[in-house]
């Protein structure tokens, strides 16, 4: 079951991980802006704290999962360069073994 | 920043570090309030006896009995920074050989949330009114006040006194016979 969990894609670009992090903190500050003002003018200090939790969670799920908008910037990698299969078996092997003899 | 976990813990830290930043906001609002109110105190009836005091040093000490009304209305002194008060009546007086002497005869707890206003009428003391000796006998002046402590949600706790306390005096005997 966990590697079921492991396969789905989370992954996010570099923009897309700025405007996440962004997206984050401005919802949490504004809950807690809010809260502040909300708790003390009922003068109960519980309040203030739902309205924070209920800005974590709505951060939560803005954030959280990798939405498309996070992946707009893709990076550019290079194409695969095309290798033959017994080159690369045979050099890992010279390696291993001139380690051994020193 | 890149997988779902150090999101969330960069989130989750956040979080926590505003949730401090507002409990300070919440105990800077309230920390310079005045948390005294008036309170009236009525005596209806004081005894004394002497008897034996298995606490302290001598054969027998004085033991005073006090039936007293207290009534203050509370609702000023909870704000959103209070989660309780401890209310507590302290008897203070002087005798010959000390100088001050400080007793708590009862007290109450008063939650959030509690009926504020508080209408107490008749009540006996909780806790023995002993003397260190026998200098409550004819002693003239027993000053009775009300003071709590007040337990907040985030910052200090105070110590406040009542404004408005009440002054009783002994007799100059000791009840033997009926007991109480």
């Amino acid at each position: 079951m966990l590697s079921a969990f492991k396969s789905i894609p989370t992954h996010m670009d570099y923009k897309g991980q700025k405007l996440a992090e962004q997206i984050f903190q401005g919802v949490i500050l504004l809950s807690a802006v809010i809260g502040f003002i909300y708790g003390f003018t009922i003068q109960q200090f519980g309040w203030t704290v739902y309205i924070m939790l209920a800005g974590f969670t709505i951060s939560c799920l803005l954030t959280l999962p990798p939405w498309p908008v996070y992946r707009k910037n893709p990076l550019n990698w290079q194409p695969a360069m095309p290798e033959t299969s017994g080159e690369n078996r045979d050099k890992p092997q010279e390696i291993q073994k001139k380690k051994k003899h020193k | 920043m890149n997988t779902v976990l150090s999101r969330a813990n960069s989130l989750f830290a956040f979080s926590l570090s505003v949730m401090a930043a507002l409990t300070f906001g919440c105990f800077i609002t309230t920390a310079f309030k005045d948390r005294s109110i008036p309170v009236d105190i009525h005596v209806s009836k004081v005894m004394i006896k002497n008897v034996d005091d298995f606490t302290g040093p001598r054969e027998r000490s004085d033991l005073g009995f006090v039936t007293f009304d207290i009534s203050a209305n509370l609702q000023p002194i909870f704000d959103w920074n209070v989660k309780e008060l401890f209310l507590y009546l302290t008897a203070e007086y002087s005798t010959k050989s000390n100088a001050l002497n400080q007793v708590v005869l009862w007290d109450k707890i008063v939650l959030r949330g509690d009926n504020t206003k508080l209408n107490l009428k008749d009540v006996k003391s909780k806790y023995f009114f002993f003397d260190d000796g026998n200098g409550l006998r004819a002693n003239k002046n027993i000053t009775l006040t009300l003071s709590w402590n007040v337990v907040p949600n985030a910052g200090i706790l105070p110590l406040v006194m009542g404004s408005g306390h009440k002054s009783l005096a002994f007799p100059e005997t000791y009840e033997t016979s009926k007991s109480y």
